[in-house]
């Protein structure tokens, strides 16, 4: 019936066709590690690259089982960095404590704290990634003794050499066996990368092709520049919003998660060099600023870096023909109201007929309704003296528009009376 | 027909917008950073996920501004809920595959935004779909919605709606895709979300109570308290002084391979938990026994034998917590007064003393002047604000900090 014979009945070590069974098993194993890579942008193996190259301590949060040991594997090789994993549930506290042991006369002499052998190698090669997994299942002494390392970088006697890089990994408070957390100041010396899994990449991954994905390089030429962006995003920010310099995390549902502090925004200023100067875009970028501060200031820095972005109103008064406005309407939009205000805060009449090239450019290369607030500040800024420029005409386009509306609104507020 | 073959009403789309962001200023940001695209395959208005707004020429034509600026904010409003996000995590998880099912998303995505969405100074376009047609209550979610109702007689008129793709996540054959000119990036689609929730914040005055949600949640989701009044259990049971951990009670295994040297073994302590139970009329019985089985589950969880669990309900009339601690086995210790100084008072008293405190309460208590000897974990009712007749400007005493506090339900 079927060719199919159980293999403990063919048993015989006399049959011609038979062939050691796990040379079959190691056959069809390699086989199954057959696989290829293709290349695929990854925002957050991107964004751990530039914590890392950063030498800042990073945090990956995640599920058992989603391939954040992968993930580390290609860092290390993309690193050119030798990969140590230590799974610190297996660990005792004195292995990154230092053992003791004890010498002919420990009175005079003391007791030296030993370092496990897996650290002298790693001081010893002088260079290397160290991996941290699972520190959240380890009992809290070991949490202890590693977060000594991981912020201090010292194994007992030993003290690890600068080009090594630390990254840790922890599961999520929700799966955590036994729900360790970090405190609100261990916390704040991490970068915290959420890290999970893309669906599609696991499916053509099982399917034999893995991503290969393209890290960012540093480029020399522009790391001045980078710094000085920095610093002036950073430094822009936290002038105008003194508040949240410094802000602990409140309620439970915040708890072990990043918070801006002094020294968080220290870590987000070298993370957004690095990223500046690797050319990341704004996802990787959103990725690190927020595991660094938190959500809500995470985004305002990208919400004001986004402004630091925009065309400056006074290059646009100083060439309006020139002027390239954006493309996007609420960015074009902010970019008039910044023309009307610098023309507020040094009127004349230069300026004043620039800004009204300006609303007529806008006028002509994008939507009408943009226009019409920032053109009813600039009519309100003119003075007895000021003739009404000839490009003012352009705008009745604007005028009309404006007035539609204003028929609209009042039909409506009619019409809604009642449902109030 | 001469209607179609007009070309796009700029003009009149455009003033359409500019009315809508008169009357929702808060929405303005939003509406400008739509990017719209002029389709005859669309049959009204319909956004993508990448903040594209396909638009109608005859569409345009034959509705008045008023109701086009309806349907502007309508339309941002979708994406601004991420409905096509939140359709596509729903369809994974309730297995709702194919465009019926989509349309459905649609349909309850729109209850959720029109219950609240018109009014004040925007007309409510004709036709629109309401919870009420299918005969639901307003102020749910889409998910909430979505379970309740199907495709019928009482929705048969909705069939024709299409909202496109940022609506329900299902592709339509006239979208652009990711690789069209002018979408919005996650990024900047976060950053529009984040200056809209921060201008609801700002100005909260005449905000619909819908949209003042929306902007307290978008980017902190309310936290599922299960999981956080287990986690908050469960590290104050296996801090230092309780659990798992080193001691140097008794030698380590390792201590062979180094003589002389007294190095710490792993001992498991199993922590008490004392569970006090605020039993006042305030707090109703299906709060409790909710709240009251998942602590014994998680106390046993952590090591607590049920002998290592013992409950004080805070009130003479435990009615729920009696029978509730009879079938789970944890015994009862005492009864009490309705202030919870007591309840704290007995629980510290009992021997041997608890390792962790967990108290359960609507928070309309007088709390303990001073931290007490154990890891304390309040499990907070939540409460929509208290009003007392006789004094109008009580205020009920806030948990003190130095218990950690899990707000439930």
């Amino acid at each position: 019936m079927s060719s199919y014979a159980p293999p403990a009945a063919t048993e015989t070590p006399a049959d011609p066709m038979s062939v050691p069974r796990l040379e079959v098993a190691a056959a069809l194993l390699s086989l199954l590690r057959e696989s290829t890579t293709e290349p695929r942008p990854d925002t957050q193996l991107e964004a751990l690259t530039l914590a890392v190259s950063a030498d800042l301590p990073v945090l990956l949060w995640g599920e058992p089982g989603i391939g954040k040991t992968a993930a580390l594997t290609q860092l290390a090789a993309s690193l050119d960095l030798p990969l140590t994993t230590v799974i610190a549930s297996v660990h005792e506290p004195s292995d990154f404590s230092g053992l003791p042991v004890i010498g002919d006369d420990p009175a005079q002499q003391g007791v030296p704290m030993a370092p496990p052998e897996w650290a002298v190698r790693l001081v010893r090669a002088g260079r290397g990634l160290l991996f941290l997994d699972e520190l959240s299942t380890a009992p809290p002494a070991v949490q202890a003794a590693l977060l000594r390392l991981v912020l201090e970088r010292r194994i007992g006697a030993l003290r690890l050499p600068p080009a090594v890089r630390i990254v840790a990994a922890a599961n999520p408070r929700s799966s955590a066996a036994d729900g360790w957390e970090l405190s609100p100041p261990l916390a704040n010396r991490f970068v915290h990368l959420q890290w999970t899994h893309d669906h599609d990449v696991v499916v053509r991954g099982l399917g034999g092709t893995w991503p290969r994905a393209t890290l960012p390089r540093l480029d020399p030429s522009k790391l001045p520049r980078a710094v000085d962006h920095a610093r002036r995003a950073v430094c822009g920010l936290l002038a105008a919003r003194p508040a949240l310099v410094h802000r602990l995390p409140s309620g439970e549902g915040r708890r072990g998660g990043p918070w801006p502090s002094p020294r968080s925004w220290e870590m987000t200023l070298h993370l957004l060099a690095f990223a500046t100067a690797a050319g990341s875009s704004r996802e990787v970028l959103s990725l690190l600023v927020r595991g660094a501060v938190g959500d809500g200031p995470g985004l305002e820095l990208l919400a004001s870096l986004d402004r630091m972005d925009l065309p400056d109103p006074e290059a646009l008064l100083a060439d309006p023909d020139a002027a390239l406005l954006p493309e996007r309407g609420d960015l074009r939009q902010a970019v008039l109201d910044g023309v009307v205000e610098a023309v507020r805060n040094r009127p004349d009449k230069a300026r004043w007929d620039a800004a009204w090239a300006l609303m007529a450019r806008a006028l002509e290369t994008g939507a009408p309704d943009l226009v019409v607030v920032p053109a009813t500040g600039l009519a309100a800024l003119r003075r007895e003296e000021w003739d009404v420029p000839e490009s003012i005409e352009r705008l009745a386009g604007a005028v009309t528009l404006s007035r539609r509306a204003d028929r609209a609104t009042a039909r409506a507020a009619l019409a809604t009376e009642g449902v109030r | 027909m001469s209607a179609a073959a007009r070309t796009l009403d700029r003009d009149k789309l455009f003033a359409a917008r500019l009315h809508a962001a008169r009357v929702r200023p808060y929405l303005a940001t939003a509406l400008f950073a739509l990017h719209t695209v002029e389709s005859r395959q669309v049959p009204t208005m319909a956004v993508d996920r990448h903040w594209r707004c396909y638009v109608s020429p005859s569409f345009v034509d034959r509705t008045p501004e008023e109701e086009l600026a309806a349907v502007w904010v309508h339309e941002v409003s979708h994406l601004l809920r991420d409905h096509h996000g939140r359709g596509d995590r729903v369809a994974r998880e309730r297995g709702l595959h194919g465009p019926g099912e989509r349309l459905r998303m649609n349909i309850a995505a729109d209850f959720e935004i029109n219950d609240d969405a018109y009014g004040d100074g925007l007309v409510r376009p004709e036709g629109v779909a309401q919870p009420a047609d299918a005969g639901l209550p307003e102020g749910q979610l889409m998910e909430e919605y979505l379970g309740q109702f199907g495709i019928g007689s009482a929705t048969q008129h909705m069939a024709w709606l299409d909202c496109g793709s940022g609506a329900d996540g299902l592709e339509r054959e006239w979208d652009l895709g990711e690789d069209g000119a002018h979408g919005l990036t996650d990024q900047e689609r976060d950053a529009v979300r984040f200056r809209v929730a921060q201008g609801i914040r700002g100005r909260p005055g005449r905000t619909p109570a819908g949209w003042k949600r929306w902007a307290e949640e978008v980017f902190h989701p309310p936290q599922p308290w299960r999981e956080l009044l287990g986690a908050a259990v469960r590290s104050a049971a296996t801090g230092s002084g309780a659990g798992e951990d080193y001691t140097y009670g008794r030698p380590s295994r390792r201590s062979a391979g180094v003589p002389g040297a007294v190095l710490p073994s792993l001992r498991r302590r199993p922590p008490r938990v004392c569970v006090v139970i605020d039993t006042s009329a305030s707090v109703s019985d299906a709060e409790l026994g909710s709240a009251l089985l998942e602590v014994a589950a998680i106390s046993r969880a952590v090591g607590g034998r049920r002998d290592l669990v013992t409950v004080v309900p805070c009130d003479a009339a435990a009615h729920v917590a009696h029978p509730l601690c009879r079938a789970e086995g944890i015994p009862l210790v005492g009864g009490g007064g309705t202030d919870l100084r007591t309840g704290f008072a007995k629980a510290l008293r009992s021997a041997p003393r608890p390792d962790v405190v967990v108290v359960l309460t609507d928070g309309q208590t007088a709390w303990p002047a001073t931290r007490p000897p154990c890891r304390t974990v309040v499990g907070l009712f939540a409460r929509q604000g208290s009003y007392d007749e006789d004094d109008p400007d009580y205020a009920p005493d806030t948990p003190p900090a130095w218990a950690r506090v899990v707000e439930i339900g």
